[in-house]
């Protein structure tokens, strides 16, 4: 099961100036994407399976069409990626790590299927919260995305994340994640990928969405980190990820969550970073793209409708900008 | 699977393959796959021959993250273990020499081809460390020289790769971990800050250096043991830095972000480990934001359309009546002015200026 490979081929140059949301067409272009096994790059794309089933699930749920991909063969594929340890990796045969493992619980937690993979996988949900506090660091707070140790931010997104969603955040040291966070904080109210690095979109992304599960946005330099992440917006409407970098739909989306986190999604103008995303879709094949005219994928398709989403496009399901999952089923899961 | 960049192909045969380019790639396909089934077969064999199948793979997918886990677990059976506490320091051995060697060529030219893929990065950083464990602090040292030099070389040509840059910080905190054990100047710091103005001077939108200086900074003035008259006159500097660049390009928001985090330093809530000068007085503080807010109103001379202009008197003059409320350096209706200039340049960010009216009361 693959929704990763198989980038979009046809498009028109010019977009039409009343722009609308082609439903049908990206539900069918992320129904197409497990049979393209003719092309190389589906088999280049395979470390990237379970994402790619996650990205592509989350964009049908928000699109209202829960149904257009087979929910047993998504459980079956799951089972099959999933290590003794209770990691799982990207595809069958490829090791266990805190991504694969992340994308895993989201999709199950979107199908409600806990308790159906409880039953084939006794104490199953247990090990995998078992194997993702394995990967923290008790002494700093961080958390390794597999045995061979790289720390980054992302991954302690992921952790309580995933956690969260399955109710065991209390196998973890949160206060400890939590300090770590903190003292990843740059003078412009952002974030970087450990202490020191630079305020980067994606990462201020896992750091806000991070402190939002843990309850401690009052850490957070709102008026300056909402200041820095209002300045991605550029004058065509999309946002970019830094300064002085191009704009693309996937750190829209980082940018955009992130506002929304911090109550100031009115800080940016919504109308236009709307047309920008309606701009990114193929017309003909489906799909969104990183920027108007570009090859679509998956990865930007589902952040293109994730942000119209946010953005109150009529007619899609509400999004829950903290884990890029239907409102609906972090509800579900949370309890609140 | 997530293409950044890639034009997309238009016209009505552009999904269409031709016949001769499909059997092509069904070639290529079946040659990959043998490839990895090769691999994969021979996964509990940790031999120098399948060492050779991963490189060979990895080439032509660096992204296959167990591939590069399972030239781990070769390597660990290949190399030497860790040093022995308390040993002599041996001469590193010359065939694990070769291997790490071997490991640094590899990813250098894979890096060079993709500079942002994650798991590259990441396999560098365990062979060094891995070299570093079994290696004497001479040839440790040497390993981690090489690596702040082929740093230099990307950021020549990408100043602003991300993983770049933190890389830099990663391996100059290695290097004078090393130093500390040896007799040679231990910290970086000078030579950093220098590299900031360096990459500064060549690009003043290189937000990243920004950024860097702005990390530096405090390392330098506890390092130097720096006085209140030495650390004045960094700040003197630094502020007289950023206003050429102001005056070189106002609507440059690198320069603007730095210069609002110099304001901050000079705040009364600034934490003291971040503070340039740590005895500041109002008087100081007020002479300070009356100097800034005196050039950057010089600006409007020439420039009326940049909103950065205005949201900086805006920001300096909130400052300013944190400590001095009674101020004649600008009126209620200077502030009303300049907000009222922010919602005409910048629409797109109206809310965010309508909250700024709100909170500054005017
Ligand atoms: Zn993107």
């Amino acid at each position: 099961m693959s929704l990763v490979s198989g980038p979009g081929r046809a498009g028109m140059a010019d977009t039409p100036v009343e722009l609308q949301l082609f439903v049908d067409k990206h539900v069918r272009y992320i129904q197409s994407l497990d049979t393209r096994k003719d092309e190389l790059e589906y088999w280049l794309t395979e470390h990237l399976r379970l994402n790619g089933l996650y990205w592509g699930i989350t964009a049908l749920h928000l699109l209202g069409q829960p149904d257009a991909l087979p929910r047993q063969g998504i459980i079956d594929f799951l089972l099959s990626c999933l290590h003794g340890n209770g990691g799982f990796g990207a595809a069958p045969g490829h090791d266990a790590h805190m991504l694969y493992t992340v994308s895993a619980v989201q999709i199950l937690a979107t199908l409600d299927a806990f308790d159906e993979f409880e039953e084939r996988i006794k104490g199953g949900r247990k090990r995998i919260g078992q194997y993702i506090a394995d990967l923290q660091d008790r002494e700093t707070g961080t958390f390794a995305g597999d045995e061979w140790g790289e720390r980054d931010t992302r991954f302690l997104y992921g952790a309580l994340n995933a956690l969260s969603l399955m109710g065991l955040l209390h196998l973890v040291d949160v206060e400890k994640a939590v300090e770590h966070v903190h003292s990843c904080a740059n003078f412009d109210g952002g974030y970087g990928t450990r202490p020191g690095s630079e305020s980067h979109a994606g990462q201020v992304f896992t750091c806000v969405g991070a402190l939002t599960i843990a309850g401690r946005l009052d850490l957070v330099d709102q008026a300056k980190l909402g200041a820095w992440l209002s300045e991605r917006q550029l004058k065509n409407g999309g946002l970019n990820g830094r300064p002085e970098k191009k704009e693309d739909v996937c750190y829209s989306w980082w940018v955009m969550s992130s506002l929304a986190m911090l109550n100031k999604l009115h800080w940016i103008d919504g109308e236009k970073l709307t047309a920008f995303i309606l701009q990114c879709q193929d017309p003909e094949g489906g799909g969104l793209a990183d920027r108007p005219g570009d090859m679509v994928d998956v990865f930007h398709t589902v952040f293109g409708i994730a942000g119209l989403s946010l953005l109150k496009y009529p007619g899609l399901q509400e999004v829950d900008p903290v884990y890029c999952m239907p409102r609906a089923v972090t509800k579900r899961c949370l309890g609140k | 699977m997530a293409s950044h960049g890639v034009a997309r192909v238009s016209g009505p045969n552009a999904s269409v393959r031709s016949e001769e380019l499909r059997q092509k790639e069904l070639k290529q396909i079946a040659a990959y796959k043998d490839l990895v089934d090769l691999v994969n077969t021979k996964e509990t064999q940790y031999t120098v021959e399948v060492l050779g199948l991963t490189t060979k793979l990895l080439n032509e997918n660096p992204e296959y993250y167990t591939i590069w886990n399972h030239r781990r677990r070769i390597l660990l059976t290949l190399l030497p273990t860790g040093l022995v506490q308390d040993s002599p320091p041996p001469k590193p051995d010359p065939a694990a020499l070769d291997i790490v060697n071997g490991d640094l060529q590899l990813t250098f030219a894979l890096l060079r081809k993709f500079p942002k893929c994650y798991w590259i990065w990441n396999h560098r950083n365990w062979i060094l460390e891995k070299g570093q464990s079994i290696f004497d602090s001479a040839s440790a040292l040497t390993l981690w020289l090489g690596e702040l030099q082929l740093v230099g070389k990307m950021l020549h040509s990408d100043s602003r790769n991300f993983h770049a840059w933190s890389y830099r910080r990663f391996v100059v905190a290695r290097l004078e971990l090393i130093r500390t054990r040896t007799p040679t100047q231990q910290s970086l710091t000078e030579s950093e800050f220098e590299y900031t103005t360096k990459m500064i001077k060549s690009n003043l939108s290189n937000f990243s250096a920004w950024h860097n200086r702005s990390q530096l900074i405090p390392r330098l003035l506890e390092e130097r043991v720096a006085d209140s008259a030495a650390r004045r006159k960094v700040l003197n500097d630094e502020l007289a830095l950023i206003c050429t660049a102001i005056n070189t390009d106002p609507f440059d928001q690198s320069i603007w972000f730095y210069h609002q985090y110099l304001m901050s330093t000079l705040s009364p809530q600034c934490a003291p480990q971040k503070m340039i000068v740590r005895d500041l007085s109002n008087l100081d503080r007020q002479k300070y934001y009356a100097h800034e807010m005196e050039y950057i109103r010089e600006i409007l001379d020439d420039e009326t359309e940049c909103k950065w202009i205005y949201e900086a008197l805006l920001c300096c003059a909130s400052c300013y009546l944190e400590v001095d409320g009674g101020t004649e350096a600008f009126t209620t209706l200077d502030m009303r002015e300049w907000l009222r200039e922010l919602k005409r340049l910048d629409p797109l960010r109206k809310g965010r200026w309508e909250d700024l009216g709100r909170r500054l009361d005017i």
